[in-house]
């Protein structure tokens, strides 16, 4: 906003020092404003998107072995609750989830599960799944969550709330960019951690699915 | 005696009589007094089953469904309750009264985690000749570890330098079931309630109810500090419910039998003036029943059941009648000598009476063909009971009381108020005709009422149904509802027709139209199938060229697999696993659950039971998919049982009418007329279409004791028709120009008889156990009905 210059005019040194004074205030309270992105608004942006495909490519560190373990292929989610990952390199095998199960196959072999009878997979699922529907309750009620960035380039941090959980999974971190989620990094306690990246294909937004209710 | 009669003789019939019941009388009682008493409801099962039905039967009996106790934990916080759900869990682990304890927590599976491990090659269903191949062994290891760095990979970890190809995880997904209750990280808890659960395996058979009991007990023991705190345990299962209908039918069999006796006893002093000595000679005819029937029970069943005692009460009502018909119509005739009363009765009465024993008898024999130990104990029981009360009445009583009961003043009044009634009743005749033939319209009209299914015969309540279905759900021990069963000779052969099911089985799981199986062979691969897999382990210097080649860009160096290569090479020489071996780990619960071994005669047989996925189980389908593999049977458990029910049902109706055509034709043999016969038929026959008709009207599903009690209904009360039929005819036979009068003492006789009997079935009706109120609800009505019309439509007055 352009500062009337109506100041009697003392020493050229003395205004000059206001004005840098006013232009950096001017300039705070702007920063301010834009760094109130927050959770809220975060999973607003999110959960306008009701579907979407994308692939991947992930990397995990695991102490145990020599080398990094590299996988790509397939995601997709389907608002509120469905996700499928498809791997297709090094080996076929797909996970699928949808409501409380979780079906995993590999080759001609498959196998569904029940989410909530492994807890320690289900806060994974949570977190995830959380995200990409935009589901502001879900998350804060399992984990401890942060939001660092702008709505051009974010990043949320989750931390379990639950003691037991937080001695498998330390966090997860998600990174994107508006509604996009762009990178997931899971730190696991025994120190393996694993780093997705995500190039997104496909979306179906629907922008009225954010607003706030 | 008096002196004026004929002087006494040493070998008088009459003592003699007297002598031979009291001998008879005290080795009934001591056969009663040391015979066993049982109350399981295993004598509601039917005896001769076919094969399928022997696997079922077996299972019911003795299978682990019938060994499970589900227990739900509930009060107190989230907290509290696992870490109950632990310490209890624990307690009845250590006591040894159960087989296996599941509650979520892992703590009691190391042993067989590492049972498991160790034998891994010969377990594992991956291991095969493509798998020890370079190719194999890559992708076996590119599959374990893409587990790592994912929450599986902490189960994978600590194994991995061991079992790169993950036999330990094939192991596990074969073994783990489809449905796990949920977890709150440490126990399982209910999805529904706040609620912990856990699920244990009695050591005990479930057909020994006092070690089923002893099992409860002990739950409830090892649970009492934590009540104390205020926790609330709530249990469930096949065994409680078999106790608790045992106590169920202890308690109501005393009940009536008090209620039953005492009503009795009520009954007779008021109708006989107060008079002791005509009390006790009445409850004479009922004693000897009693006993002649649990004699003969125990002698042909070597047991009595406490359903058959229950319903042997209603004898104490029925064997009443006859010390009622003798004590009230064998009096002195006015003008004779004193003591001949009992004489004339033997001449007059007798024939009546012994011949409503026949029908009554004839009624009752047809239960003893019945396929189900519990009914044809009822049907022995009431023959013998019957009997023992009839030839009482009319050889002891006789001799001791030979001119009936004394007194008559209520009797008289009795006689002419029931005088009176018959002949109100006999007005309304038409109107009762017309209401049989309603029923008779109704009964052709409704929909059959014969629904009864077996459940119906169960005397558990609804609330501890309902607990019951709650808890299976939570902890997902719903029932098979189908299972396939191989047999075979031994062991290894039941095992090999066990994976060829298997087989057949995991064709129809891919497509979809089976969820998930269980099967004793992933436990325990039979012993051709362990060969066949310790013969494709290579040796040590082949695996490790494979090895090099297989992790040659891999994420793990071959280097660092030596403890592989060396447990391989173990695993070459190592015994096949056999049911002994399994005999000391815990996976011997769970292999016994699927794996009957055999004995003489009876093939050893595997049980592969089936949970359904998305769409229900095909009956058709599953036995085409196994009908190649030999000895395999598809058994459908509930359809086995409703198909067992309706089995019985209609032979318990082919029994029922064979008996109603043996009554028949008794009394045309007896009666030698065809009038007479119709005149005794009809009022039976009407009372039983009422019966039907006002029970489908009322909604009832009728079953088998339904039906049974209809039988008793025409064997009970046929005996009023033909004392009707008997004072018609000798209204009949009367000449002379005086009026007939009806003999109001026969009729007073009749009378007090039906609402004796009338009296003890309405106890029976007012019982909780199914069993008995559905033959009380019957039989009831029915006999009043018989009374009441027989007295409409047998005339007994010249008009």
């Amino acid at each position: 906003m352009p500062i009337p210059l109506l100041l009697p005019s003392p020493q050229s040194r003395d205004r000059r020092r206001a004005l840098a004074g006013l232009v950096s205030l001017a300039v705070a309270c702007t920063a301010r404003a834009q760094s109130a992105f927050d959770l809220t608004q975060l999973m607003r942006l999110l959960a306008q998107v009701k579907s979407g495909t994308a692939t991947f490519t992930e990397t995990r560190n695991v102490a145990m072995l020599d080398k990094p373990l590299e996988s790509s292929g397939r995601l997709s989610f389907e608002a509120p609750d469905t996700f499928v990952r498809e791997t297709l390199k090094p080996r076929a095998e797909r996970i699928a989830i949808a409501g409380n199960s979780i079906t995993l196959s590999q080759g001609t072999r498959s196998r569904s599960m029940s989410l909530d009878a492994a807890p320690e997979a289900a806060i994974l699922v949570d977190a995830i799944r959380g995200v990409l529907s935009g589901n502001r309750e879900a998350i804060e009620k399992k984990f401890v969550t942060s939001v660092a960035g702008s709505a051009d380039r974010w990043t949320l941090e989750m931390l379990p709330r639950d003691a037991r959980l937080r001695e498998k999974l330390v966090s997860v971190r998600v990174s994107g960019k508006q509604a996009s989620v762009l990178e997931v990094a899971v730190a696991m306690a025994d120190g393996d951690r694993s780093l997705m990246r995500i190039e997104p294909q496909t979306a179906v937004t629907d922008p009225a699915a954010g607003a706030p209710k | 005696m008096n002196a004026a009669a004929s002087p006494p003789r040493r070998f008088d019939p009459r003592r003699i009589a007297l002598a031979c019941w009291l001998v008879l009388v005290v080795i009934t009682a001591t056969i009663a007094v040391r015979t066993r008493y049982v109350a399981d409801l295993s004598a509601f099962l039917p005896s001769t089953p076919t094969a399928e039905q022997a696997v079922l039967l077996d299972q019911l009996r003795s299978g682990v469904a019938a060994r499970l106790v589900l227990i739900g934990i509930e009060g107190g916080t989230e907290e509290e309750r696992a870490d109950t759900s632990i310490a209890l869990a624990g307690a009845l682990r250590k006591s040894g009264a159960f087989d296996a304890v599941h509650n979520g927590d892992n703590a009691g599976f190391e042993e067989t985690a590492r049972f498991l491990f160790e034998h891994r090659y010969l377990l594992s269903p991956a291991v095969d000749a493509q798998r020890f191949t370079a190719e194999g062994l890559r992708d076996g290891i590119l599959d374990t570890t893409s587990l790592l760095g994912t929450p599986a990979g902490a189960l994978v970890k600590p194994v991995l330098l061991r079992d790169p190809t993950g036999e330990t995880l094939r192991m596990a997904e074969g073994m783990l079931p489809a449905q796990s209750p949920r977890s709150d990280g440490r126990v399982w808890i209910s999805r529904t309630q706040p609620r912990a659960v856990m699920i244990a395996t009695t050591h005990a058979d479930g057909s020994d109810i006092d070690a089923q009991e002893r099992a409860l007990q002990l739950i409830h023991e090892r649970f009492a500090p934590s009540a104390a705190r205020g926790l609330e345990l709530k249990v469930s299962g096949a065994g409680t419910f078999a106790v608790s209908s045992r106590a169920q039918i202890k308690t109501e069999v005393e009940r009536l039998a008090i209620a039953g006796g005492v009503a009795i006893v009520g009954l007779l002093l008021v109708a006989f003036g107060g008079s002791l000595r005509t009390l006790l000679l009445g409850l004479l005819p009922v004693a000897s029943g009693v006993l002649a029937g649990i004699a003969a029970v125990s002698l042909a069943f070597g047991n009595v059941h406490g359903i058959t005692l229950g319903f042997g009460t209603t004898l104490i009502g029925e064997a009443v009648d006859y010390a009622i018909y003798y004590l009230i119509q064998a009096r002195a005739a006015p003008g004779l000598a004193a003591s001949t009363g009992a004489r004339q009765w033997i001449a007059g009465n007798w024939p009546t009476v012994r011949l409503g024993l026949l029908t009554s008898v004839c009624g009752f024999a047809a239960l003893l063909f019945s396929g189900f130990p519990g009914l044809a104990q009822l049907g022995l029981f009431s023959v013998a009971g019957l009997a023992g009360a009839a030839f009482t009445t009319r050889y002891v009583m006789t001799a001791l009381s030979p001119d009936g009961a004394p007194g008559s003043a209520l009797r008289s009044r009795l006689g002419k108020g029931v005088g009176a009634a018959t002949a109100l009743v006999q007005r309304l005749r038409w109107p009762l005709a017309a209401l049989t033939i309603a029923a008779v319209v109704a009964v052709a009209w409704l929909p059959s009422p014969w629904r009864g299914t077996l459940s119906s015969l169960s005397p558990v309540g609804a609330a501890q149904l309902a607990l019951d279905s709650e808890l299976r759900g939570d902890v997902g021990a719903t029932d098979p509802g189908m299972l396939v069963a191989v047999a075979g000779r031994d062991e290894a052969s039941v095992l090999a027709a066990a994976e060829a099911a298997g087989s057949k089985l995991d064709v129809l799981v891919a497509s979809g139209a089976v969820g998930s199986y269980a099967s004793p062979a992933r436990m325990l691969p039979s012993p051709a199938l362990q060969l066949a897999r310790r013969s494709v382990l290579p040796e040590a210097q082949v695996l490790r060229t494979r090895l090099a080649e297989a992790t040659a860009d891999g994420p793990l160096p071959a280097s660092r697999l030596d403890a592989f290569v060396a447990d391989v090479q173990a695993a070459r020489s190592q015994p096949l696993v056999t049911r002994a071996a399994l005999a000391g780990t815990p996976l011997n619960a769970a292999l016994d659950a699927l794996l009957v071994p055999g004995s003489g005669e009876h093939p050893w047989r595997a049980l592969l039971t089936l949970a359904a996925g998305a769409k229900p189980l095909d009956v058709a389908a599953l036995r085409a998919a196994v009908a190649d593999v030999p000895g395999a049977q598809v058994v459908d458990i509930s359809g086995e049982l409703a198909s067992i029910y309706g089995r019985y049902l209609h032979e318990a109706i082919f029994q029922a009418l064979f008996g109603a055509l043996a009554v028949c034709a008794l009394l045309v043999l007896h009666l030698r007329s065809a009038a007479r016969f119709w005149r005794v038929v009809m009022p039976v026959a009407a009372s039983v279409v009422i019966v039907i008709a006002a029970l489908s009207l009322a909604g009832v599903a009728l079953g088998i004791l339904h039906l049974v009690g209809l039988l008793l209904t025409v064997a009970i009360g046929s005996n009023y028709a033909l004392f009707f039929d008997q004072l018609r005819t000798q209204a009949d036979a009367h000449v002379g120009d005086a009026a007939y009068t009806v003999d109001n003492d026969t009729l007073a006789s009749l009378a007090l008889a039906n609402l004796t009997a009338v009296i003890s079935f309405c106890l029976l009706a007012l019982s909780s156990i199914p069993a008995l109120f559905s033959i009380g609800e019957v039989v009831a009505p029915g006999i009043a009905l018989c009374l009441v019309l027989s007295a409409a439509f047998i005339p007994t007055r010249k008009t």
